[in-house]
């Protein structure tokens, strides 16, 4: 008899087990619309803490996430993984960090999500590949409204998308870090006044017998002869498009032209090569037969280049050039790395958790204390550690002047080849065609 | 020209002459070929239509335990004895209607339905999809987002390649057994000894043999080189690429739209002008890679070889150690070398010259890159064709060259009236190979240049770029266009397997495969 | 006249050596560069002068030291276990089919030839998105510690059966052997009763070293230089990384300011064995493939 009272109630726990299983997913359709990041919550802008109830690990427990982080950040990586474990001790959650470039992770994603990260660092460029392969998870409501309310603004609209199965905008990954470049330079060289031209710091450098490094050989930095004669990006229509906003012709060409007269009116001082070439330029060693002045390098190279170059070091927003006779402030791209969660993971909610906790005020400090990574949390923004970094100082000034780099479609190769073109000795800028050119790379981007 | 007047040109002449027939064969072995190719069409489904005559013959004619193995594999062998080969096959057929019932009907069987796309919270129907859905989002009570993934376009079109193949071979062991079960019932019949398992097996070591030999190299082929390359021809009549990407879209059938794109020459599309562009150059490169490689290389081999010349074995090594180097680390070691600023050869040149600037030899023109890959190709290649011809140069008859001397021939002259074409002739399959090899040379131009200097014109291209690099940009670039880099893919294949059947089937060595026996 | 002849042809003789001196300089020289290079220990991450001014073997030390990272200790052995298995492997399947097509007649043959010399002409790099989901469908890619031996993972085991599989497809060279061994020593030996298989492994075998070498030269290279296809296997399993993965590692854009100098050492590092194999077992090379390749 006992034994059949055994019997019946497992059977009417497993039959409630299923029923509520059921349930949730019932449930889960009929509130689809919670997709749609709405402002309705209590604890937004109140940060991670505020918003992360032990609720929303729901049953998981013993949850083993994969992170997937870059070489330079693997360590701060490793010990903000060990935090996290450490606050929520009670989930047993075991975290493997792997070092996994943020260019190759969006790839790497791509050829097998199943066997990818859960959480992983990508740049903001390969956003619209991972959406269209499905492969990000959008961002629990409730986290998306904190985000929203504590991060730039810029930095936020860059990771929505529309939600397909709503059809609003929606959250898809956290934002991680501002990431582009600037001006650098050797204040021996180039003076802070001198630094606010271009003209001005190619005449320095030649005087020095320095050279001005950029690389124009790639599309991250090519663009922006084109940005400057006011051609911007907007995102990509339903058939993935390139979109552009209504530019005149005939101004972007001449940004382009005055680009070219400078680079080869300098020949010799203006020196297209990779920015790593820049860092190690700064050194001065007996055996250095290139020795640079000035260069446009991004945050992630200051560290070195400080340390080369001691108080002399100067960091600045990109100067201005001279358009038809008309300074004209050079715009850049600003990129952002991302943070982003994999629709496949076995556990959505730690990984929601661990994502969003990665992207907090507290682990964006850290990143800017010791990488001099640029935050996107208004509150480090506002912080000490910011004002007092030259170069986060200066990310942020150029962060005016540029066009966020979000739902980019294939850009990077023809801006390459316009850079190149503009640079090649065969390019004379009086008589160059640079309409046909901008034509041709606009209509490459989208064939 | 009869044999007898083949026979009294001095041997010089002979060179000449099977040199020239050489090359007036050529078109009409090329008519050969595809008379060949329709002959061999026809020939299979002559065969397959054979095959199904002799299939019904012993149906009809076989006892109740043929027909029932018809049905259930090896029926008639178990009851014949066999117990082991009967099992073999029963076993077989059991494993087959497992893989599919478990494995391959999942995704055999959406291979071309009607899908649905969900756009803006909008569901469209697709017609031609593999697969019916790809994903449904959905969000838990507390507004947690959970995805689940439906049908995968790529996995369903890769492992229904799989099953057809797995068909394929089942069909042809099903034949077998058909066979073997008549076989035994005529054998029982004629009252002749059936053979046990263990003569079956030995006959796979004599005159089976080569079934042995060749079972384990072909299976393997057939699953990692075979499979994929289907798997690839298919993706080309897709949709597949960067719009169509799964796991979170569908791809569809697109019929030969992606050919349509290439050919369009007249439409001003910008790939098939790279197409033709770049097809243009992929043979200018590969008959001066192969060629300029052949030549030199011979003349420092003969250079080596010639008589007084002492440290053979030094002189040799100096070329040979470039060959062991492994070629990733070497090419990129000269793409470091070259390199506009800080290169070591324009190091050296500004120590020699004094001049401060530097030589743009990968990005400066398209003429300067693409000589420079050429050179440096010497530079890779020379070594090959020395170690290859050395041992050759020693076979031409010394003779030849003495005539040459006494009708007053300096070096040069008996270069290319004796040497030049006495290695065409003797080594026109190594030729062909490293012409195809080239045409197919990715190592050379990817790591030197990358495909650069960049040309805004072209469909994500550059100047030096030939189709199988453009075809990997395509694949592993930005552009992830990988319909496009099928399509290609298809008609360099063509291209290249054409042209080697036909040269490699004129050849002596094809025909005289038995001088030796 | 029979003076001047000598002095001519001596003349001759001193123009070929100068040509030779000059050609084997440009040969070697790059090879020299990047030795001389390795052992730089200028600060300079990227090298800026033809000569480093200072030598040292820091590069060296600091790529079996600093293994953090990039652990090329690690990834030099998995390449080493890779090459000799898929080298062993090669060599008998290229063998067995060589013999089969040139010693045993059969039908279809010819056609088999054909299929087999065109197939690895496809250009693909599709195939391999392909191959990977096959294995991994095989289950193979996410073994651990394969026969118990720790270390020995999935993406090893696979590259192995990547490497081996495709090699069938290379017989024509040892086919070309073969044809050159005469089949009266076949006939022979089938009067004195030996089975097929006997004669592949009593007769032609080991008359066949120079291809065998030449086989097993060319398909340990192989694994040393592939950087495409392992980076697709191995995934994000950086334990089972092969060299050629990370030195091109070493010289991508988040690497090459601290890691160039140590990319020219690991290149020495990779080069020396295979080179020193090479050269020793190069008069068996020639002649195998001059055997096999090219004949009239």
């Amino acid at each position: 008899m006992k034994k059949i009272v055994a019997l019946v109630l497992a059977a009417m726990m497993l039959v409630a087990a299923f029923a509520s299983c059921g349930e949730q997913g019932g449930s889960g359709s009929s509130s689809g619309s919670n997709g749609g990041g709405s402002s309705s919550f209590e604890n937004a802008g109140k940060g991670f803490d505020a918003n992360v109830a032990d609720a929303d690990f729901g049953s998981e427990s013993g949850a083993k996430l994969k992170v997937w982080g870059p070489d330079a950040y693997i360590d701060l990586l490793t010990k903000q993984c060990d935090a996290f474990k450490e606050k929520y001790a009670d989930k047993k959650i075991t975290i493997e960090v792997v070092p996994q470039s943020e260019d190759t992770a969006a790839t790497m994603m791509q050829t097998d999500a199943k066997a990818g990260a859960d959480v992983f660092g990508f740049a903001s460029d390969q956003f619209s590949n991972l959406i269209n392969a499905g492969i990000l998870s959008p961002i629990n409501a409730k986290y998306a409204a904190d985000i929203e309310a504590t991060n730039n603004k810029a930095s936020v609209d860059i990771s929505k998308a529309m939600n397909n199965s709503t059809g609003k905008d929606a959250l898809y990954a956290y934002p991680e870090t501002g990431n582009g470049y600037f001006l650098v330079y050797d204040k021996s060289v180039v003076s802070d006044e001198d630094a606010a031209s271009f003209e001005a710091i190619l005449e320095a450098c030649k005087k020095n017998d320095k050279k001005f490094i950029m690389d124009v050989g790639n599309g991250y930095y090519a663009c922006m002869f084109v940005f400057t004669g006011g051609l911007r990006l907007e995102g990509l229509d339903k058939d993935n498009k390139q979109k552009f906003n209504d530019y005149d012709e005939d101004e972007v060409a001449a940004s382009m032209k005055a680009f070219s007269k400078l680079m080869h009116d300098y020949k010799g001082t203006f020196m297209s090569d990779a920015v790593t070439a820049i860092p190690s330029g700064f050194t001065s060693t007996s055996t250095r037969p290139t020795k640079v002045g000035a260069g446009i390098d991004g945050n992630w190279d200051t560290a070195g280049i400080s340390k080369a170059l001691g108080k002399n070091f100067g960091a600045a927003k990109l100067p201005t050039i001279n358009i038809d006779g008309k300074d004209t402030q050079i715009y850049s791209m600003y990129g952002y790395k991302m943070i982003g969660v994999n629709a496949n993971s076995k556990y959505p909610r730690t990984a929601q958790i661990l994502g969003y906790y990665l992207a907090s005020e507290e682990c964006q400090k850290q990143r800017a204390e010791e990488l001099g990574w640029s935050p996107t949390n208004n509150a480090v923004v506002e912080s000490d550690v910011v004002k007092n970094d030259v170069a986060i100082s200066a990310l942020i000034a150029q962060s005016e002047f540029s066009i966020p780099q979000a739902n980019v479609g294939p850009i990077w190769d023809p801006f390459k080849s316009l850079g190149n073109k503009l640079l090649a000795d065969d390019t004379d800028p009086e008589t160059f065609d640079f309409a046909g050119l901008l034509e041709n790379v606009i209509k490459n981007i989208n064939g | 020209m009869r044999y007898i007047d083949y026979m009294q040109l001095n041997p010089f002449q002979k060179f000449g002459y099977n040199f020239t027939q050489f090359f007036k064969k050529l078109p009409g072995n090329i008519a050969r070929f595809f008379k060949f190719l329709g002959r061999a069409i026809v020939h299979f489904f002559v065969a397959i239509g054979k095959g199904f005559a002799g299939y019904g013959k012993r149906f009809v004619k076989g006892d109740i335990f043929v027909k029932l193995s018809y049905l259930i594999f090896g029926v008639s062998n178990m009851v014949r004895g066999q117990i082991i080969k009967g099992l073999i096959f029963l076993l077989t057929e059991a494993a087959y209607i497992s893989f599919m019932i478990f494995f391959a009907w999942n995704y055999i069987s959406k291979i071309n339905v009607t899908g649905t796309a969900v756009v803006g919270g909008q569901e469209i129907q697709v017609p031609h999809s593999l697969g019916y859905i790809a994903k449904r989002e959905v969000y838990t009570a507390d507004g947690f987002p959970q995805t689940e993934f439906v049908d995968d376009s790529m996995l369903i079109l890769l492992y229904s390649v799989l099953t057809i193949v797995v068909t394929i071979i089942f069909f042809a062991i099903y034949i077998a057994n058909t066979k073997s079960a008549y076989k035994v019932y005529e054998a029982k019949k004629n009252g002749e000894t059936i053979p046990g398992f263990k003569a079956e097996i030995k006959a796979f070591f004599d005159e089976k043999f080569h079934i042995t030999l060749m079972s384990l190299p072909c299976l393997l082929i057939g699953c990692f080189t075979v499979l994929p390359l289907i798997f690839m021809i298919l993706i080309a009549f897709t949709t597949y690429d960067k719009s169509h990407l799964p796991p979170g879209n569908l791809f569809q059938w697109a019929g030969f739209n992606n050919f349509g794109q290439l050919v369009n020459f007249a439409g001003g599309d910008a790939k098939a002008r790279t197409f033709l562009d770049l097809a243009g150059w992929t043979i200018i490169w590969a008959i001066f890679a192969t060629f300029s490689n052949y030549i030199l290389g011979m003349v420092v081999a003969l250079m080596i070889n010639k008589k007084g010349i002492k440290l053979k074995a030094l002189w040799r090594t100096l070329f040979v150690v470039v060959v062991a180097v492994p070629q990733f680390v070497s090419l990129l070691l000269m793409a470091q070398i070259l390199a506009e600023n800080g290169g070591a050869l324009n190091q050296l040149i500004e120590m020699i010259t004094g001049s401060h600037t530097p030589i743009k030899f990968l990005n400066g023109t398209a003429l300067s890159a693409r000589i420079t890959v050429i050179i440096v190709n010497i530079w890779v290649g020379i070594p090959y064709t020395i170690l290859i011809t050395s041992g050759i140069l020693m076979n031409i008859p010394a003779d030849l060259y003495e005539s040459a001397t006494i009708d007053g021939a300096g070096p040069v002259k008996s270069f290319t009236k004796i040497t030049l074409p006495y290695m065409l002739f003797v080594t026109t399959p190594y030729l062909i190979t490293s012409f195809i090899g080239n045409i197919n040379n990715f190592n050379v131009i990817y790591l030197l240049t990358g495909g650069g200097p960049s040309n805004p014109d072209y469909y994500n291209a550059g100047y030096t770029d030939i189709l199988v690099t453009w075809l990997f940009n395509l694949t592993m670039g930005e552009k992830q266009d990988y319909k496009l880099a099928a399509a290609i893919g298809i008609l360099v294949f063509i291209v290249c397997a054409t042209l080697s059947l036909i040269t490699f089937n004129m050849t002596k060595s094809a025909k005289d495969e038995e001088a030796f026996s | 006249m029979i003076k001047s002849y000598k002095l001519r042809r001596g003349l001759a003789n001193t123009f070929i050596y100068i040509i030779l001196a000059l050609l084997g300089l440009i040969w070697i020289s790059p090879l020299a560069y990047l030795i001389i290079q390795s052992f730089s220990a200028d600060p300079e991450a990227i090298p800026q002068t033809l000569l480093p001014a200072s030598f040292g073997f820091d590069n060296y030390t600091k790529l079996f030291t600093e293994t953090s990272s990039l652990n090329f200790p690690r990834w030099y052995l998995n390449t080493f276990i890779i090459a000799c298995f898929s080298c062993v492997i090669s060599t008998i399947s290229v063998l067995m089919v060589a013999y089969a097509f040139s010693r045993l007649r059969f039908k279809s043959r010819k056609k088999f030839i054909n299929v087999g010399m065109i197939l690895g002409m496809f250009p693909g790099f599709m195939t391999m998105i392909a191959i990977y989901y096959l294995l991994k469908a095989m289950q193979i890619l996410d073994l651990k510690g394969i026969f118990g031996i720790p270390g020995f993972d999935g993406p090893i085991l696979s590259l192995i059966i990547c490497y081996s599989s495709g090699a069938g497809l290379g017989f024509q060279i040892s086919k070309g052997f073969f044809d050159t061994i005469p089949r009266a020593l076949d006939e022979a030996a089938t009067i004195d009763g030996a089975t097929r298989n006997q004669i592949f492994w009593k007769i032609i075998l080991p008359m066949s070293k120079p291809i065998v070498v030449y086989t097993v030269l060319t398909s340990f290279i192989g694994p040393w230089t592939d950087f495409i296809l392992a980076k697709i296997i191995a995934g994000d399993k950086v334990a089972n990384y092969t060299v050629a993965i990370g030195l091109q590692k070493m010289i991508d854009v988040d690497h090459k300011n601290q890691w160039f100098k140590r990319f020219l050492a690991g290149s020495v590092l990779v080069a020396v064995p295979v080179t020193a194999l090479f050269l020793k077992m190069q008069n068996y090379y020639v002649e195998g493939v001059t055997a096999g390749g090219v004949k009239g």
